[in-house]
């Protein structure tokens, strides 16, 4: 493995049951079939996909907040996702993550500086001074007058809780930061300073992120690399200039197409358009996105799921590629 | 041309004496039949209040203090309440953002979409149930007779938001009202009910009031766009006028905001300092001088009149230079 490669998973699979635990009638949900990504360090690392693709369990998953069914994840070259409840608490400091949702993600009885303080209370960092100064410090980073600090977080607008979140993660020197959503929830205004604020902490602090969306120009803006998710799986993965430029996938395309464009004119282009959903998970042979794939051929039934290399990226469908 | 719905001065306050907030204060525009006007907006712009007063729906806090509406000549406002009742569904229909909470979940979807055309249209069973079979269909559900014995949970929400414009269209509106439609939609869906909303105004000729806070959307539907910015329309122009020659500093500034697809992701993105000022009722001039990048030195910032920039185009700033200096 090369040594720029902070996070890791490979082949990791997650399904959850529904509709009764223990009744004859269960069902499981393959919420993730054989994902495999690698994030490099000082880079960020963008899944974008809809809802109910897997990308929030990804999330999870790389935060070991829910154990894979198979397969294994590996921070910095260790492997993560068997250890203990202590062990991961003592590794914790070195992976943090930031929610879609603010308002429930921090506590509303706390004070900003008290919540700031805590995680380096738990993980015993520094002393009282130091806890106090490095507060500041990091309110000062993510752009907020130091005089918050006493204020409660109803108290904040929806894009300040985010820059709390944010520097809540950062509080402990994380070496990863997992972001699940953290703009979606934001007016377009309030996106744009959230954006160049995680650009210009990365670039400051070399951080590494995985950042979760749909919204695209957002993901797109903001990844060195990017996976499209669709059904659980990757369909596609690669530079995000090459991904978004000339995408391969039927998939990836219908996703670019679809994604409204502020220019009147372009109303007409000729997209690709994905059928709408049927709604039942396919079987496990052939393409998950056959009953929709407007190029869909008798040979998708029979082809492989796997990734293959073809200009610049992996995989799972050249179509759109071809002449 | 005669307008279908013109809004003149509207002005919603919510909460009275010392707490009472104006949300909405200044707000004018027409729509004109067989038109799709979008109006553009971050949250609190008072973009939703101002649909939602057209079909008197604002909930019970939020009242109209001032302003008219008029459909086709008459007062909505002064209307009474026997009245609005028959124009609701009929000649006005309206579909909202929340698809989950705007279906009965313990009622059928034939059920509800025949309750409409019954008690508006005055039609038999067999019949409602016949033209609902052919409005689904029309709205691209396949198997609409299997669909009709469903219960809303059972679809989608593509799906869903398909049966809700079904419902909308059942008594021929003139007008239909669109609460952020798609927002709550994947991107694949959401072009695809674009599609089907442009394609039925094709069709049948209604006018459409698209609320959305997506430029994107605006771009892919509107013939005409209306910017709402603290409580006030601040722009109005055909949508490629407004989306190609902004003339308000908060217009300039939306468009830069919006990472797009293929941009150079070395651009560093405009971003607008601060958010939304939250009490907004007695600002005098301009709303968005705050954050505006010339603010103070702003020559115009104590002018808070709609203006002339083009012909059907008006805005209440004049910001000529674009956003070259910001």
């Amino acid at each position: 493995m090369p040594d720029n490669i902070v996070l890791e998973t490979r082949n990791i699979s997650k399904s959850y049951r529904i509709s009764g635990e223990n009744s004859l009638f269960a069902k499981t949900f393959q919420a993730v079939s054989d994902v495999s990504v690698a994030v490099r360090q000082g880079e960020t690392f963008g899944i974008v996909g809809e809802s109910g693709c897997g990308k929030s369990t990804m999330a999870r998953l790389m935060m070991c907040l829910e154990k894979p069914d198979a397969g294994e994840i590996y921070l910095q070259g260790q492997r993560i996702d068997n250890l203990s409840e202590t062990q991961r608490r003592r590794l914790r400091p070195r992976f943090q993550m930031v929610f879609q949702d603010s308002g429930s993600s921090l506590n509303p009885r706390k004070r900003v500086q008290d919540i700031l303080r805590e995680p380096m209370l738990y993980h015993r960092i520094g002393d009282q001074k130091q806890v106090d100064s490095r507060v500041e410090e990091l309110l000062d980073m993510v752009g907020l007058p130091v005089a918050m600090k006493r204020r409660y977080p109803h108290e904040f607008s929806g894009g300040q809780r985010q820059r709390v979140c944010i520097a809540r993660a950062l509080s402990l020197n994380p070496d990863v930061i997992v972001l699940d959503e953290p703009v979606s929830a934001l007016d377009v205004s309030v996106q744009a300073q959230i954006l160049n604020l995680l650009r210009d902490l990365q670039q400051n602090l070399h951080l590494t992120y995985v950042f979760i969306g749909h919204g695209l120009g957002a993901v797109h803006y903001i990844s060195h690399q990017i996976a499209v998710m669709y059904m659980g799986r990757v369909v596609e993965m690669g530079p995000s200039d090459t991904l978004f430029d000339h995408p391969a996938h039927p998939y990836t395309k219908a996703l670019l197409d679809a994604a409204p464009v502020a220019d009147d004119t372009l109303r007409g282009r000729e997209r690709t358009v994905m059928a709408e959903e049927i709604g039942d998970q396919p079987s496990d042979s052939g393409c998950p996105l056959l009953p929709r794939c407007p190029y869909a051929q008798e040979g998708c039934r029979s082809r492989g799921l796997a990734l293959f290399e073809t200009q610049g990226r992996l995989t799972a469908c050249d179509r759109m590629l071809e002449g | 041309m005669e307008p279908l719905l013109q809004i003149q001065d509207l002005e919603i306050t919510f909460g009275r004496g010392a707490q009472a907030a104006r949300t909405a204060s200044g707000v004018s525009f027409s729509v004109y039949p067989g038109e799709i006007l979008c109006v553009v907006g971050e949250s609190g712009s008072g973009k939703s209040i101002t649909a939602l007063s057209i079909l008197g729906l604002l909930s019970r806090q939020g009242r109209v203090t001032g302003g008219h509406i008029y459909w086709q000549g008459r007062d909505l406002l002064t209307l009474p309440q026997k009245r609005l009742d028959q124009l609701r569904g009929t000649e006005i229909s309206m579909i909202f953002q929340d698809i989950m909470y705007s279906l009965n979940p313990v009622l059928t979807i034939g059920l509800q979409m025949t309750e409409g055309m019954r008690r508006h249209l005055k039609m038999s069973a067999g019949d409602a149930r016949r033209r609902a079979i052919e409005l689904l269909t029309h709205t691209g559900i396949r198997d609409a007779d299997q669909v009709m014995k469903k219960y809303p949970h059972m679809l989608s929400g593509g799906m869903r938001q398909r049966v809700m414009i079904a419902m909308a269209l059942a008594c021929r509106p003139k007008l239909l009202i669109a609460d952020e439609p798609t927002t709550a939609l994947d991107v694949t869906i959401q072009l695809q009910i674009m599609q089907l909303l442009r394609q039925l105004r094709d069709e049948t000729g209604m006018a459409v009031l698209l609320i959305t806070h997506d430029l994107g959307v605006a771009a892919e539907m509107a013939d005409r766009g209306v910017v709402m910015y603290a409580g006030q329309c601040v722009e109005e122009a055909p949508i490629h006028d407004l989306l190609f020659h902004p003339a308000h500093a908060y217009t300039q500034a939306l468009l830069q905001a919006v990472p797009g697809l293929h941009d150079s992701r070395d651009k560093r993105l405009y971003s607008i300092p601060g958010h939304v000022p939250e009490v907004y009722g007695d600002l005098t001039g301009c709303r968005y001088a705050a954050r505006c990048p010339r603010g103070a030195e702003c020559p115009h910032r104590m002018q808070d009149q709609m203006r002339e920039v083009a012909p059907g185009h008006l805005s209440r700033c004049m910001n000529e230079g674009g956003m070259a200096d910001a």
